[in-house]
């Protein structure tokens, strides 16, 4: 049974179709990169599947479960795409991912031991567990994006979506995310990554689906760098880029 | 002078207009608190003046004027969370709404009420604490109780609907539900509290003890704690102040709040300067530069 059954999925915004029929099958344990150019509609599809946009054809299971009736969400973890830093109020960073242990709890009851130990071992798998009780402001752009894995790793998901989580963060801590993600992997988490980048997350997949479009153009083998970017001394980080997306686009490709 | 002041509490209606300032001060921030966090501060102001065509309801009605005030900024409340959720109408343009129509409601209302001679908007409009009477004040306590408790109980959730509204519809959690709730005892805080600050003021309670200790304060739980500890402090201090100098409790602890508001604001500020030059911490750990940094010609 697969753990994610996406038919035929078809989402529009405003009568504009931004996915259109796309087929997406992941099993348990496999580990699968969504990829694509901006607006190809890769995230779209993710947050379909998270359930925080409705599709307008189509259909997606979960472990089985058609979507609307699915109800065992603590077994999805989610990594939304970082946003903004600055909230109203400050939280710790144990409190936000103790928010990834909501869904274990009943309404108004406290956490009990297993809650606890939980937050602390995914702030320790992702080396923020000196950090647990700073302010998440005043933390760095890559430990904020460490913060909400960590968040997703204590539901004890046994599927991981991933929205880029390594926009914005230096190579040193994207190995070490890889090697936390592989470690789930080996654990038989799913993995479902939407990324626009090869980099140490993507050395661990087993599978990559190219979208264009909104259409599903590859499904099979991870892409291999080629060329320039095969160059194992090719810079990855560009000092002088400025973090928007897609600036290699403007020039046509490289 | 402390004499004076323990002299003025010999009074009955000193003694009810204390304890309904702390109770709504102790109160209005552990709701607060959730209102800034999902940037809603106004939303407090905003059912404060549809409150006043609740009022002016329950002038026109001969009922008691909490009762209608509630039922209507109840009603305001789940109209505004349906239209936020389910619309394209932007939390601003609601409120903008609710402003402009609850003025307008409230005064053509009690137009038509005046006509029967019992129209008296301004005390609910600036609050009259030293009116109420005993069971006005059991309400406040009651209500203040209540509200108080479920947002405590509750503050796990709503943390997470207030801070990441998409992470916690992506975790299964009823975030529909959560958010009415949110706003339905918002709206109890509102109508229970218009005794003690008037209705035009009852966002100050909500927002500027919160504000203000989140200037010192790491964790989210530790800003409910202290922002409930620091309306109490203020709308206590704030009763004995006008007290002392007889004039309208409200507006007294308003301005104490702001006040208190601006003086920690400078202190955060004069701290976070100091800090940075003694340097107590060192800068966090980053990767090594990897450019080479032009020498100076």
């Amino acid at each position: 049974m697969p753990v994610l059954n996406v038919n035929g999925a078809t989402v529009s915004y405003g009568g504009r179709a931004v996915v259109r029929g796309v087929d997406l099958h992941v099993e348990p344990g496999e580990a699968v990169a969504l990829m694509g150019a901006n607006g190809s509609g890769k995230s779209t599809l993710i947050k379909a599947v998270a359930g925080l946009v409705p599709l307008s054809g189509g259909t997606i299971e979960l472990f089985g479960v058609p979507h609307r009736r699915f109800r065992q969400w603590k077994r999805v973890g989610y990594v939304p795409q970082r946003t903004g830093a600055a909230s109203g109020v400050p939280s710790t960073a144990a409190e936000v991912v103790s928010q990834g242990r909501l869904a274990h709890r009943l309404l108004g009851m406290p956490a009990r031991r297993a809650d606890r130990a939980a937050v602390a071992r995914s702030l320790d798998e992702v080396g923020l567990s000196g950090h647990a009780h700073c302010s998440v402001d005043t933390l760095s752009g890559g430990q904020q994006q460490r913060v909400l894995i960590a968040r997703a790793l204590a539901t004890d998901p046994d599927l991981l979506i991933m929205d880029e989580p390594t926009v914005g963060v230096d190579a040193e801590t994207q190995a070490a995310l890889a090697a936390v993600v592989a470690d789930r992997i080996d654990a038989g988490c799913a993995v479902l990554l939407v990324t626009h980048e090869l980099g140490p997350l993507t050395d661990r997949l087993d599978r990559a689906v190219v979208l264009a479009d909104g259409r599903v153009v590859h499904d099979g083998a991870p892409p291999r760098p080629v060329g320039e970017h095969a160059d194992p001394h090719h810079q990855h980080a560009h000092p002088h880029a400025n973090g928007t997306d897609g600036t290699d686009d403007l020039w046509g490709g490289k | 002078m402390n004499l004076d002041l323990i002299d003025y509490f010999q009074f009955e209606f000193m003694q009810r207009a204390l304890i309904s300032a702390l109770v709504v001060g102790l109160c209005a921030p552990a709701v607060g608190v959730f209102l800034v966090q999902k940037r809603l501060a106004l939303i407090g102001d905003g059912l404060g003046h549809i409150a006043l065509t609740g009022v002016a309801i329950g002038f026109l009605t001969g009922t008691a004027p909490m009762w209608t005030t509630l039922a209507v900024t109840v009603a305001a409340s789940i109209v505004m969370e349906l239209l936020r959720s389910h619309s394209k109408t932007s939390g601003d343009v609601a409120l903008a709404m609710m402003f402009y129509g609850g003025i307008a409601g409230g005064v053509y209302l009690t137009g038509i009420a005046s006509d029967k001679g019992v129209a008296n908007l301004q005390q609910y409009l600036f609050g009259s604490l030293l009116t109420a009477g005993w069971s006005e004040v059991w309400t406040i306590v009651i209500g203040g109780a209540l509200v108080a408790t479920l947002m405590l109980v509750l503050r796990p959730w709503l943390t997470a609907i207030c801070a990441d509204e998409q992470y916690a519809r992506a975790s299964g959690l009823p975030v529909a539900a959560l958010n009415l709730l949110l706003l339905v005892t918002t709206a109890v805080t509102v109508s229970v509290s218009m005794r003690a600050v008037g209705l035009l003021l009852v966002s100050a309670l909500l927002v500027i003890p919160v504000v203000t200790v989140q200037q010192f304060t790491r964790s989210f739980k530790a800003t409910m704690f202290a922002a409930m500890g620091a309306g109490f402090l203020i709308a206590g201090a704030g009763v004995l102040a006008s007290a002392a100098r007889d004039v309208p409790p409200g507006s007294t602890i308003v301005l104490l709040g702001v006040a208190a508001f601006v003086v920690t604001a400078l202190i955060a500020a004069l701290t976070r300067r100091i800090r940075r030059t003694r340097r107590a911490h060192l800068p966090p750990e980053g990767e090594p530069l990897e450019v080479e940094l032009p020498t100076k010609a």
